[in-house]
């Protein structure tokens, strides 16, 4: 690819030069130092015949620049490739930096595909790399070759296949900014190995131009909310006795949990959050009323039928939450929606007012220019009622359950674990009911503790989720809250574990067999539990972690 | 209904797969497509045009814009635009049928003889689809029509407006 445009190098007097430009490198020595410039603190991945001279170059930094036992960039291998991108995933969701991941061609590449579309399908940051045949075998279904930027171009942000060596560490840093940037999401790199072991010289800065890309984004980043529309804005609050906000995982990715607060908290207006803008607001407070959708609390639904404002924020009105976009929030009569996707305005409801913009200033623009103008309806009372609704609601519809029960009830084991983390652990899940009882029962205090496969809905994420969150926030409690159907998806990541000491903590709740699965069965086909049903299943969890703990 | 989407994209592998992966992804048809470098070697430009449900075709477009190789979109439909197509056709030409031919020819001031063979002649014409249509079906009833390529159709809008990049 970008077979015209040329990389822009840096001019050679440049006094912000890079210490290593105009050094002879091999293009596998050229991956690793832009990892390296790139911040990264750790990589996933398992090696491969097509990616060898890559892990032989990181092998080599590690020893070049190792810090006592401490290396520079840590390899972690996970037991599948799927697991390296749920890695990367975790470390990505739980830190906002970009995860990394590295694996070999073919069937190393092509397991990927699962944690890529995942990452597409939430917005998070991944750099795949990927090794692949020599340039002059590509096509020629070659050992271990798959079409790698063919089948990722319908899975990524955006898909390299770097057949010109000359651009590779200009694609190199471009993946990162593409990441990143705007609503971020995977980039994979497809690198011919023949590129890996061409002998190039560094530059330290070149970049691919990207044009069109990157004038969207500077238009996305540059827009300010102006006055006129902050009025409008404003004007239309004024008349409102019930306004609401919905907030996302755009709130989460675009770091503006902050400013959001502040928003909602300066003019009293309670919150709801969707599955993945879990920690946007703080749930243990009075007008935060946890997740709505399908699986959400009861309260919440409530809450938004009754509004008649909704302030939506990096959210898209997807189908767990709006599941027929006509009687979602029907009662509102103004819908305001701030993102910085163009393709989700009106994407599924119409708005009657819209910014695209970075969310955080938009909402600090908002609060100021409410404040300067006297907006005040904490101090006049205008929400009084509302308030007072919201109290009535979370008191009438609490979640509840049998907590009489002779069995262990799994809200029980998480309303317990929750007393001890007070909602400041970082909580991982697998896919099904333990993780909409997560989701509904532990507290979250802070955005990026809520790790979960939200749009695509993965089982088989929380492990490897959780081994990347713990080299992310090493100072915090890491939880993987797994299904027994979940869990064993990616069961080998057991040994991930326990090979790097890592301090994860595992809680399968066990229903034997699909719960989420024989919910639906349960209410749509009559209690015919076809293929959920795994009570015959013979595994003891405790016996197979313990195999894992060689002394 | 009938859409008519002009891309600016940059000219690199796997920048057309991806826009017509869009459309496929989603079950739609691309009912005709032209692409080729502009005065600019490294910028492509298209055109597509698709028949499809409105809602659908406005989020591909938006989302098409979002393509990291796209520098700029613009749905043409409902703009004043020049849509022009070429065709090369090759029909079987007998001796009993020439005066016929060249009387049709004689209709269709814009078609050219490009080539003449025993018995098969090559004719070019361009036109919008209409035009287009209507000489294909008079050169039809002329002689049998044993070869077409079509070019899909290219537009720009009229007058002094651009598709420019952003
Ligand atoms: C990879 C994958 N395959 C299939 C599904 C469909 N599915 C959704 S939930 C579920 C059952 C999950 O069972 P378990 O992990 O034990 O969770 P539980 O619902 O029992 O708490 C299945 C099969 C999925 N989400 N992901
Ligand atoms: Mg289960």
């Amino acid at each position: 690819m970008n077979a015209q445009l040329k990389p822009t190098p840096l001019a050679t007097n440049d006094p912000n030069k890079h210490a290593l430009a105009g050094r002879p490198m091999s293009g596998a020595d050229i991956v690793v130092q832009v990892l390296a410039d790139e911040g990264v603190e750790v990589v996933f991945g398992y090696s491969g015949g097509a990616i060898l001279p890559v892990y032989d170059a990181v092998f080599r930094f590690n020893h070049a620049h190792k810090v006592g036992e401490r290396e520079p960039l840590p390899l972690i291998v996970p037991a599948n490739e799927q697991g390296a991108g749920f890695m990367a995933q975790g470390y990505a969701r739980a830190s906002g930096k970009v995860g990394v991941a590295i694996v070999t061609s073919g069937p190393g590449a092509t397991n990927t595909v699962t944690p890529v579309r995942d990452a597409m399908a939430d917005s998070i940051p991944l750099v795949v790399i990927c090794g692949q045949v020599p340039t002059a075998a590509i096509g020629s279904d070659g050992f271990q070759e798959a079409p790698i930027s063919n089948i990722m171009a319908a899975c990524t942000k955006h898909v390299f296949l770097v057949t010109d060596a000359s651009k590779l560490e200009a694609t190199l840093r471009s993946a990162f900014e593409i990441a990143r940037t705007g609503r971020p999401g995977p980039v994979v790199v497809d690198i011919p190995k023949d590129v890996q072991n061409t002998q190039l010289v560094f530059d330290g800065a070149s970049r691919l131009p990207l044009p069109g890309y990157r004038a969207r984004l500077r238009a996305i980043e540059d827009a300010r909310l102006d006055d006129a529309a902050c009025k409008t804005f404003f004007d239309a609050l004024a008349q409102a006795r019930r306004p609401l906000i919905y907030a996302g995982g755009g709130v989460i990715a675009g770091e503006a949990a902050v400013a959001l607060r502040a928003f909602a908290d300066g003019f009293g207006i309670p919150v709801v959050t969707t599955l993945m803008g879990i920690g946007a607001a703080d749930t243990t407070q009075v007008l935060s009323l946890h997740m709505l959708g399908m699986h959400g609390t009861a309260f919440a639904n409530y809450a938004t039928e009754d509004c008649d404002f909704l302030i939506a924020t990096g959210s898209r009105f997807d189908d767990r939450v709006a599941g027929v976009p006509a009687k979602f929030a029907a009662g509102a009569r103004f819908l305001a929606h701030l993102d910085v996707d163009p393709a989700e305005i009106d994407k599924v409801k119409r708005v009657d007012w819209h910014h695209l913009g970075n969310l955080s200033r938009a909402l600090e623009r908002l609060r100021a220019y409410g404040q300067t103008a006297g907006f005040d309806p904490l101090g006049k009372g205008s929400y009084r009622d509302w308030h007072a609704h919201i109290v009535d609601l979370k008191k009438t519809y609490a979640m509840n359950y049998a907590r009489d029960a002779a069995q262990i009830q799994p809200y029980a084991v998480i309303e317990e674990i929750n007393k001890h983390t007070q909602g400041r652990a970082v909580i991982a899940t697998g896919v099904g009911q333990h993780q909409m009882w997560a989701a509904q029962y532990f507290d979250f205090r802070e955005p990026r503790l809520w790790l979960t496969s939200g749009s695509m809905g993965t089982m088989g994420f929380g492990l490897p989720a959780a081994i990347g969150a713990a080299f992310a926030r090493r100072d915090l409690v890491v939880i993987d809250i797994d299904g027994d159907a979940s869990i064993r998806m990616n069961l080998g990541e057991l040994e991930t574990v326990t090979t790097y000491n890592l301090p994860v903590k595992i809680v399968v709740l066990n229903n034997y067999g699909d719960g989420m699965v024989r919910q639906w069965q349960k209410l749509f086909f009559k209690g015919r539990f076809s293929a959920s049903d795994k009570s015959l299943h013979k595994k003891d969890f405790v016996t197979t972690i313990l195999s894992m703990c060689r002394a | 209904m009938r859409r008519i989407i002009s891309i600016l994209l940059q000219n690199e592998a796997g920048a057309l797969a991806r826009i017509a992966g869009m459309f496929s992804a989603r079950g739609y048809n691309i009912d005709s497509l032209s692409v080729a470098a502009t005065h600019d070697a490294a910028v492509s430009r298209l055109t597509l045009v698709t028949f499809g449900d409105d809602a659908v075709i406005d989020q591909i477009i938006k989302q098409s814009r979002k393509l990291i190789e796209v520098l700029e979109i613009a749905d043409l439909t409902s703009r004043d635009h020049i849509e022009t197509e070429l065709v090369i056709v090759k029909i079987e030409v007998g001796n009993e049928s020439l005066n016929n031919f060249v009387a049709a020819l004689r209709r269709h001031p814009r078609a050219q003889v490009i080539d003449i063979s025993a018995g098969v002649r090559t004719i070019e014409f361009t036109g919008n689809g209409a035009e287009v249509g209507e000489f294909l079906d008079d050169l039809g009833r002329v002689g049998e029509v044993i070869e077409l390529a079509r070019s899909g159709t290219a537009a720009v809008e009229r007058g002094a407006a651009i598709l420019a990049q952003a």
